[in-house]
């Protein structure tokens, strides 16, 4: 090799690969279906391949997450400065009903669990097993949802205005994003179980199950942060 | 947000034991997807990849019009001391549109449409991962930049200053809807930056050609992950901020409320961790373009490319703990002061390690001087001044004398325009024949380069004198009797300052003459500038669906090395071009693969991202209107989910000419 | 320049002779032409602490500009040296490990040099301990206000709260504390000559201090962009010697006396109908409703009518130059000069003289009072008041006739 001129040629076998022979691929049958994203879901994220070897689907998730990170990192660092900000006018100590949140948040917790049921279901291609334990999710995040609304509710009649003071525009903020996040996510599992139940191949959405599911565990271990930071811990 | 892809085909198992198949485009029998069609239809519900980095370009080359307008009516304010071109309301509103437009509506989408159309030829992919997400990405761009730019009509322009800090951006202050547009229209292009960046880190991290490891990547698609991934984490920052901004000035919320006790800092601590970190947003694409011209045209790999990959990296880490040195005047006491300024000085050495790469890039090159070389040549001298004015600040009680006067503005001039935009244009005239076909005349590029270098540093050289002087920025006018006198006459400088403004506003022009100019010229020559990256290794401008036959990588500038290789000689082993462009495209045509299947047009980007500024017109206006606009946005998601994932007719069978569809469907 | 031999064993880290000539060259003719700079020069302290800064600031600017001259040689040398003369295709190397480790530690060994002196002067800075005297400093759209209190500052005894606003007043070579807060928006407090910017920030007390060398009249301007006269609040630091300062502080402690004469006295009348709801002018009493002043004192309520909440108290207007922000001279233009360039033995005189009579800059003073709004943009029309909650953003047009501003005119110029 003349290694005097081209001093960094990685693969040793290239002039292999000029005559067509020798190519370091994983798999060529695939290189004709080069992955775009039409591709992505269901069965066909297996045969599949990407640089990864993660999906696409799976890859933007994770990277959505990371970026919700950040999101809620800001909302909560906002409430954690204003939290001890309400001057003449109602703070947590009057505020909080731990025994009702606590029951929520649990709640919220288990519909992780009935998640993590459905994941399980629709990858053993189960429809229906699937789409009962998807209601099921939809169905205790709709109850967070509501025990969230009766809580503002309740805030409100007792003088917590979103314009009240720091604490509480800070307050609303943060829980109202929660809550809006558990309800896109309730929304997105109702049009799942609508899909499933129109779909002709069983376990089909498998993938799709997954990725919600994920998005759905997020918003879980967030709603923990925040019923750790927000409720438990004293200012 | 419906970002799940449904499968191509779907086997339908209807009633029987054998299984039937339907096509993809019947299986929901509600939707249809539009076929690739001609005309204006062909770009609105475009999904490619090439189109939409076009359209990115285009649209931000506008913007960046606009934004130049609004700086010379800026110049031509402060051309004279207690100067009236200008109102104080209209001036503040138009350095604040200044600022946005020239970061958020041109540096940032252009970059955006570079990586698009570029990465994945780059990584010899045939789209990017999500190709409707993608168009979703570049139509939220477009909208929220046009709303942000219609309050000029709507009763003014923002006018808080790029930065809106608070609590001067609330209402009580800022009493017109220009802050509550910006904010807004920003969150509309945040929305756009983030669906960009999930794409394209997700292109570059999976659909990379076989062979192609992270280390063999093309320095410009390195560079294009790291901003994305600052973009992925620093936007979510900004969008909070721009909540609380709008919760406050819509909806009475007390964030900034200082009778309520707020902190006027937390909205600077948020602003400027999402602002740091896009600092180098804009910059690093255009270290990558400078990057891939510098070894094309000194005929010589990039000179330690591990240590560009690595230092560029680094700025993408460091860059998230140097925020507060924007904060250094904000009064955050000592120690976080002393740590900042540590911190800052620490993220000029990656930094000066590129400048020193760039540089032994070029020594003992064979170094060829078109348009794009000098604008590469023009960003290393420029940024390299831009970047010594920048360890100055570092040291933060010399920037507690300079922060808000002009030498900052200089400074960021010099980083932004003579860096980033620069870079840019080197990449406009390198990548113009492979977009277009066509080559951007060198002799306009020369006028074209000579007059921005001397106009950008008549504007913004001055400036640092104005500083150093002590003319605060953001000011509409200035005294005459604190001018000064002889060399460092404020006058006199500030004079020169818009001279040179003009010369670059000149400078520009001659770049869009030479567009117009080039558009009837001759098709350009495969391989014109002797490349070294996978995007040369089809033909200008790219088929649709960008190679026949996906290459195999086995090396870092792998076109390069598919040209040349080293014979030895007499005189000892020499580098000889062993094969054309022209032959490697004809051993790839004869391979093609076949049935190569592309995504198909959709109509749903366009209307899901129209619904975002009606929801925006609807917060400022009446809410019933954001209803109207909040249905469009869900209705769009679902029929984006529910649509078949192809149209009819939507292969692709080379080698037929340009690659266009063919009349097969590949499931059926 | 005490600094000098600090650059000069900072600039031997870098052996490049040449490029130091260069450089110094360069430095000083960026640096150099003192005489007639503009007067917010960020290179000419004359203060203690700003001193210090420069101390900091020049060494880093000179390396700097060398570290630059070396850049730009090695370009021009590479482009001249390796432009395509036709030579053979260059040997594709791929890099230098120990090169490049090379040339990464040496920038690091540089910001070493410059990031210790950095640090402990950021700590030297905010040294507070050795306060001698404490001003309390209010910025609002778009002036400052200054309030002493109570206290012996740097030996002058100041017995009952003083306030003023536009000139801060303080006795030179003495520790000055300014105590930064806003009513409003963030300002910023910048006087180059005496200290770097600090922000003032509503809701936060932020700490900067200064010290005068000599008496005289150091120019600066607010540096934080506070809206839309941002460009007209400006203020003026004065240095007074201890004797001089003192005469100041006696002058200010004292409160308005009925003023002589038939045209302030009607002023008098006119400024207590128009003007004293928002700007105090301390002694002035009621009248009674046969003509007779009262006991009472009229005391101004600022905080009715604007948002700031507060207006400049125009009991010693005439002892300052400038008005309405620092932004317009009450001393004609000779008179300013001769003022601004008085040596520092006559400069306390020549201040403490106030406005007199021949020095009196009318036509700006009158043309604000008739309009203030078409002087220094200000939200502060009818139709912007409504929209801002039924209070003004700064001074309104008070639609005064002509005679009506003369004899406020003529009140003013008694309020000495």
């Amino acid at each position: 090799m003349s290694e005097a001129i081209i001093t960094d040629t990685p693969d040793a076998d290239r002039s292999g690969a000029d005559s067509g022979a020798v190519v370091p691929v994983a798999d060529e049958d695939v290189v004709v279906d080069h992955p775009v994203d039409e591709h992505g879901a269901g069965d066909h994220a297996a045969h599949m391949v990407t640089s990864t070897g993660l999906s696409n689907n799976k890859l933007a998730m994770w990277l959505f997450l990371g970026s919700e990170c950040l999101l809620f990192g800001g909302l909560i660092s906002t409430y954690m400065l204003y939290r001890g900000r309400h001057t003449g006018s109602p703070g947590p100590a009057q505020l909080w009903d731990i025994p009702l949140t606590s029951v929520s948040s649990f709640v919220l917790l288990m519909s992780s669990l009935t998640m993590v049921l459905a994941v399980s279901a629709a990858q053993q291609r189960d429809d229906r097993l699937t789409t009962l334990w998807l209601s099921v999710t939809a169905l205790l995040g709709a109850t967070f949802v509501g025990a969230q609304v009766y809580e503002f509710t309740s805030f409100y009649h007792e003088g917590l205005g979103f314009t009240t003071s720091l604490f509480s525009s800070s307050f609303y903020t943060l829980t109202g994003f929660h809550g809006i996040h558990v309800t896109i996510g309730i929304i997105m599992l109702m049009a799942l179980v609508g899909i499933i139940s129109r779909s002709k191949v069983p376990g089909d959405k498998a993938e799709v199950v997954e990725l919600i599911g994920l998005y759905w565990h997020f918003v879980d271990i967030v709603w923990i942060v925040i019923f750790t930071l927000v409720y438990l811990i004293p200012a | 947000m419906a970002i799940i892809e449904r499968p191509s085909t779907v086997p339908a198992i209807a009633g029987g034991d054998a299984p039937q198949f339907v096509s993809p485009a019947s299986s929901y029998g509600v939707f249809r997807r539009p076929v690739n069609s001609t005309g204006w239809r062909s770009w609105v519900f475009t999904v490619d990849h090439k189109r939409l980095g076009i359209m990115y370009g285009a649209t931000a080359l506008f913007f960046f019009l606009i934004g130049g307008v609004e700086a010379l009516l800026i110049r031509t304010q402060l051309a004279a001391p207690d100067n009236t071109v200008l109102s104080a309301s209209l001036y503040n509103q138009l350095f604040t549109m200044h600022a946005t437009t020239m970061i958020f509506l041109f540096v940032m989408p252009v970059t955006t449409g570079f990586a698009n159309y570029l990465v994945p030829l780059q990584i010899g992919a045939r789209d990017v991962a999500f190709p409707r997400l993608n168009a979703f990405g570049y139509w939220c761009f477009l909208f929220g930049g046009i709303f942000l730019n219609t309050s000029w009509f709507l009763g003014g322009a923002a006018d808080g200053g790029w930065f809106m800090y608070q609590p001067n951006a609330n209402a009580l202050f800022s009493p017109t809807h220009g802050v509550d547009f910006w904010s807004l229209g920003l969150q509309i292009t945040g929305i756009a930056s983030i669906t960009g960046a999930l794409n394209l880190i997700v292109t570059i991290l999976n659909m990379r050609a076989p062979g192609m490891t992270l280390m063999k990547m093309p320095i410009f698609t390195w560079m294009a992950l790291v901003t994305q991934f600052l973009l992925v984490f620093a936007i979510p920052v900004i969008t909070v901020a721009l909540f609380l901004l709008m919760f406050q000035r819509v909806f009475g919320a007390q964030f900034f409320n200082v009778d309520a006790g707020a902190d006027p800092l937390l909205w600077q601590h948020l602003f400027w961790i999402f602002g740091h970190p896009e600092v180098y947003i804009l910059i690093l694409p255009s270290f990558g373009i400078v990057s891939e011209v510098l070894p094309v045209f000194s005929r010589k790999p990039l000179f330690g490319y591990k240590f560009v990959v690595f230092s560029g990296a680094a700025i993408g880490f460091v860059g998230w703990g140097v925020w507060a040195h924007h904060m250094f005047a904000s009064g955050l006491g000592p120690v976080s002061v002393a740590v900042f300024s540590v911190s800052t000085m620490l993220i000029a050495i990656p930094t000066g390690v590129k400048i020193v790469n760039w540089v032994l890039t070029m020594w003992g090159g064979k170094l060829h001087f078109t348009t794009a070389m000098l604008f590469a040549i023009g960003l290393i001298a420029q940024f390299t001044i831009g970047g010594l004015s920048g360890v100055t600040h570092s040291v933060s009680p010399s920037d507690t004398q300079q922060t808000d006067t002009y030498y900052i503005v200089a400074h960021f001039h010099y980083v932004l325009f003579g860096g980033a935009v620069f870079g840019l244009f080197a990449g406009f005239y390198y990548w113009w024949p492979k977009v277009f076909g066509k080559m951007l005349s060198e002799t306009l590029g020369k006028w074209n380069f000579w007059l921005m270098v001397i106009g950008m540093n008549l504007t913004f050289g001055p400036m640092h004198i104005l500083g150093l002087q002590g003319q605060p920025r953001r000011m509409v006018v200035y005294p005459e009797n604190l001018t000064g006198e002889g060399f460092f006459n404020l006058h006199f400088w500030n004079t020169a300052a818009t001279v040179g403004s003009y010369l670059l506003a000149l400078g520009v022009l001659v770049f869009v003459y030479n567009v117009w100019h080039t558009r009837k010229g001759a098709p350009a020559p495969l391989d014109p500038w002797d490349a070294r990256s996978l995007e040369w290794l089809t033909t200008s401008p790219p088929k649709v669906h960008n190679f026949d036959v996906i290459p195999h990588v086995h090396a870092l500038d792998e076109f390069f090395h598919l040209k040349y290789e080293e014979v030895d000689t007499d005189t000892g082993p020499r580098l000889v071009k062993v094969r054309t462009a022209e032959e490697l495209l004809t051993e790839q045509e004869t391979n093609a693969d076949k049935h190569i299947h592309m995504p198909s047009p959709s109509y749903w980007p366009i209307v899901l991202a129209a619904g975002l500024p009606i929801m925006a017109y609807g917060i400022i206006y009446n809410h019933l209107l954001t209803v109207i606009g909040g249905a469009i946005v869900l209705m769009g998601a679902f029929a984006w989910a529910l649509e078949p994932s192809v149209a009819d007719d939507s292969d692709y069978d080379p080698p037929a000419a340009g690659g266009e569809p063919s009349q097969e469907l590949v499931s059926v | 320049m005490s600094g000098v031999e600090q650059q000069v064993s900072t600039v031997r880290l870098v052996k490049q002779r040449t490029a130091i000539g260069l450089a110094v060259v360069a430095a000083a003719a960026l640096l150099g032409g003192c005489a007639r700079d503009a007067p917010q020069d960020t290179f000419q302290p004359e203060g203690e602490n700003a001193q210090k800064i420069q101390n900091l600031q020049w060494p880093v600017f000179l390396v700097a500009g060398i570290v630059g001259v070396i850049v730009f040689g090695a370009i021009i040398y590479v482009v001249i040296r390796f432009r395509d003369r036709g030579q053979e295709m260059p040997k594709q190397t791929h890099g230098n490990p120990t090169l490049e480790i090379g040339l990464t530690i040496l920038p690091a060994i540089i910001l070493i040099a410059v990031g210790i002196p950095t640090v402990s002067t950021v700590f030297s800075l905010a040294k507070t301990s050795d306060t001698q005297c404490v001003v309390n400093v209010t910025g609002q759209q778009w002036w400052w206000e200054y309030e002493y209190p109570v206290q012996n500052c740097g030996g002058i005894e100041i017995a009952e709260p003083l306030v003023t606003s536009g000139e801060l007043v303080i006795p030179t070579k003495a520790h000055v504390l300014l105590r930064l807060t806003s009513n409003d928006v963030i300002h910023s407090f910048w006087i180059p000559k005496l200290n770097g910017k600090r922000d003032a920030v509503p809701g936060r007390i932020h700490p900067l201090r200064m010290e005068a060398d000599h008496p005289g009249i150091f120019a600066g301007q607010c540096t934080e962009f506070c809206g839309l006269s941002h460009a007209r609040m400006r203020m003026d630091a004065v240095g007074l010697s201890p004797s001089d300062f003192a005469t100041w502080v006696a002058k200010q402690s004292e409160p308005a006396a009925k003023p002589p004469g038939d045209a302030a006295l009607r002023g008098e009348d006119v400024f207590r109908a128009q003007c004293a709801r928002c700007h105090q002018v301390n002694g002035l009493m009621e009248e009674n409703p046969d003509g007779t002043a009262s006991a009472k004192p009229v005391i101004a309520f600022p905080d009715l009518y604007v948002i700031a909440g507060n207006a400049p108290n125009l009991t010693h207007l005439m002892s300052r130059t400038t008005f309405a922000g620092a932004t317009w001279d009450l001393l004609t233009e000779p008179c300013r000069d001769a003022l601004r360039n008085a040596s520092p033995e006559d400069f306390g005189a020549l201040y403490l003289k106030g406005v007199t009579p021949d020095c009196f800059n009318e036509a700006e003073l009158r043309e604000w009072i008739r309009n203030a709004p078409a002087k220094k943009p200000m939200y502060s029309s009818e139709e912007q008041k409504t929209e801002n909650g039924g209070k003004y953003r700064g001074m309104p047009s008070l639609n005064l006739t002509d005679d009506q501003i003369d004899q406020i005119i003529a009140y003013l110029l008694e309020r000495k």
